[in-house]
């Protein structure tokens, strides 16, 4: 009965949030031994809305993006959906089941990596844990073992899964704890900072399996992250909080359409140039003999007019035009929220 | 039957963690053996000069000692976590533990194991064989004893550790209560009047560790057993349920672990 879908969960919604919210007691105390003193004989709270008033959908097997800086309420958000938390007000429904409520039930049908949390057991092989988890979802171990086996391949960890935990370096060990959250085969993996700490070559690994999971078995997947390159891999929309609030909503092409209007142009010649290459609404980054870094906004000047400009200074020898890192993106949204 | 399948796939895992040290785990069941042997010696040398201490000789003193320790070792063998719940609780621990289908107060306490709880579970049997109480059916009464002594003393520590729900990390208070019940679990109950019995039944359920036990081994009554299970699963319930009325408050944490 547990394993069975909830009756009412809609099959192209995996989670629905209405105006959830979260409130924290938090003791405040004066510096000092005196603050200390005064704070045993008469303690003082405030309130700390980690999530205020928070509503969104995610669809069946949509990869999402949630991100926000430091304390922007995103792994208390997750914590409500897997029913870790109660929240102080507001409604949710994750894969039909009330997440606080029917925290057991969701269990199974869920999978949940907190990158700073680690699952598996620290003295042991990832395999004793993945047994254990095997027992633990009620699977029987034949069926454990052929799940390990499509595993161990999507990962790449069949040299690690016999090695004592604390032995793998972090990228090993993250890649053995999602594979160690997909084992019961869930519908939804939400991910709480897979990323973090990890080299470029471990966070690819990872974004690749997951990738994986999600274009093999529609595993939909609720991920926030500090990294604008995990959304960049992985994720098709993007929400972003700030101070527990939704800020931006949105695909993440529509993200990088409408907040990536500034582009980045080097230019190196064949022969040394003297010309001047200011143009109007064009910032000039960095000159040289033989080349110059260019930022200019494509709402206001034209592309093509800015290269016919540049090209008139000399033989172009090369030329790159980039766009601004999307974290910088990601940033201006905060500034422009916080403002 | 699900719950109990789970429950013994837990305890070997953790039985495999605890001998991934093989030279520690040896030596600290070795040694709490040594050590349990080294604490009774004092009773020893107490009984060779008071000869008794209203009604009570060494020989009670050594079923009484034995279903504790083996009813503490119990605990931390199989219920290791029961000792560091306040601290899971107030760093935000739990988090492991309510995202896995399982029911997390089971899941949690039986997550780990304390290898010397070994060396205490059966330092508890050689201390009953030593009494000169030993009979066979004595010896089943002693291990339903110390089942039942070691489901009021789990019961207790959940509930004076539960409070960290309330009022942060208890860990110093959880101590203080938990020496209380081994300090008072090991006198003759024939020592205290009619209140601080009251007490020991109730508030510090040490009666219900140690002499009360100890009473159901030396001799089989309806009445002492009645005393034991009402004691048993009275504090399970009431366990049970200030944790469960605690975690709706649980406010998780931010805290870096490193291990489980």
């Amino acid at each position: 009965m547990n394993k069975i879908l909830h009756p009412f969960y809609n099959i192209m919604t995996s989670i629905e949030v209405t105006n959830l919210q979260k409130t924290f007691q938090t003791k405040r105390k004066a510096a000092g031994l005196s603050g200390s003193l005064r704070a045993l004989i008469k303690p003082e709270y405030s309130s700390v809305e980690a999530v205020h008033s928070l509503s969104f959908k995610m669809e069946a097997g949509e990869l999402l993006g949630f991100i926000g800086p430091n304390g922007a309420g995103k792994s208390t958000t997750i914590k409500m959906l897997t029913g870790i938390l109660h929240p102080s007000s507001g409604a949710a429904k994750v894969l039909g089941y009330i997440p606080w409520i029917d925290r057991q039930k969701l269990a199974y049908h869920i999978g949940t990596v907190f990158g700073q949390r680690p699952q598996l057991w620290y003295h042991l092989p990832a395999m004793d844990t993945f047994m254990l988890f095997g027992k633990i979802y009620e699977l029987d171990d034949r069926e454990t073992k052929k799940r390990i086996e499509y595993l161990t391949e999507a990962f790449e960890i069949g040299d690690l899964l016999d090695v004592p935990v604390r032995k793998l370096s972090l990228g090993q060990r993250m890649r053995c704890e999602v594979a160690a959250s997909l084992l019961h085969r869930p519908k939804l993996l939400l991910l709480d900072e897979p990323s973090i700490g990890l080299d470029v070559v471990a966070k690819q690994h990872i974004r690749d399996a997951i990738r994986r999971m999600n274009q093999e078995e529609g595993v939909g997947v609720l991920l926030t992250s500090h990294d604008a390159g995990d959304l960049e891999a992985l994720c098709k929309r993007v929400i972003i909080v700030n101070h527990g609030q939704i800020v931006y909503e949105d695909k993440v092409s529509n993200l990088k359409r409408n907040f990536l209007t500034t582009k980045l142009v080097q230019v190196r010649y064949a022969l040394e140039v003297s010309k001047d290459f200011s143009i109007n609404g064009v910032e000039t980054l960095k000159v040289g003999h033989y080349g110059v870094k260019l930022k200019f906004d494509t709402t206001k000047t034209p592309v093509d007019s800015v290269i016919s400009h540049l090209s008139e200074a000399g033989d172009i020898m090369d030329i790159t035009i980039s766009d601004p890192p999307l974290e910088e993106v990601i940033s201006k949204i905060y500034q422009e929220a916080n403002a | 039957m699900k719950e109990l399948k789970f429950l013994i796939a837990i305890w070997q895992t953790n039985l495999q963690s605890a001998m991934e040290y093989r030279a520690a785990f040896l030596t600290q069941v070795i040694g709490m053996i040594v050590n349990n042997f080294i604490y009774f010696a004092i009773w020893i040398i107490f009984f060779n000069k008071f000869k008794d201490v209203r009604g009570w000789g060494v020989n009670d003193m050594y079923v009484t000692f034995g279903v504790l320790a083996s009813s503490f070792g119990l605990v931390s063998l199989l219920f290791g976590n029961t000792f560091t719940l306040s601290d899971i609780i107030a760093k935000g621990r739990l988090d492991y533990y309510l995202s896995l289908p399982r029911p997390v107060l089971l899941h949690t306490v039986a997550s780990r194991t304390i290898a010397s709880g070994m060396g205490d579970f059966l330092y508890g049997f050689i201390s009953y064989c030593l009494s000169g109480y030993f009979t066979w059916d004595g010896l089943a009464r002693f291990a339903l004893a110390a089942l039942l002594a070691a489901t009021v003393f789990g019961a207790f520590l959940i509930l004076t550790q539960s409070l960290a729900f309330w009022f942060g990390s208890m860990s110093n208070f959880s101590g203080l209560m938990l020496n209380a019940m081994l300090t008072f679990g090991i006198y003759p109950i024939t020592l205290f009047d009619s209140y601080a019995k009251l007490i020991l039944f109730t508030i510090i359920p040490a009666a219900l560790m140690g002499a009360v036990p100890a009473e159901f081994i030396r001799a089989f009554t309806w009445e002492v057993l009645g005393q034991l299970l009402l004691g048993a699963i009275g504090f399970l319930a009431l366990a049970i349920f200030v944790f469960h009325k605690g975690l709706r408050r649980y406010e998780s944490g931010s805290a870096i672990q490193i291990e489980i």
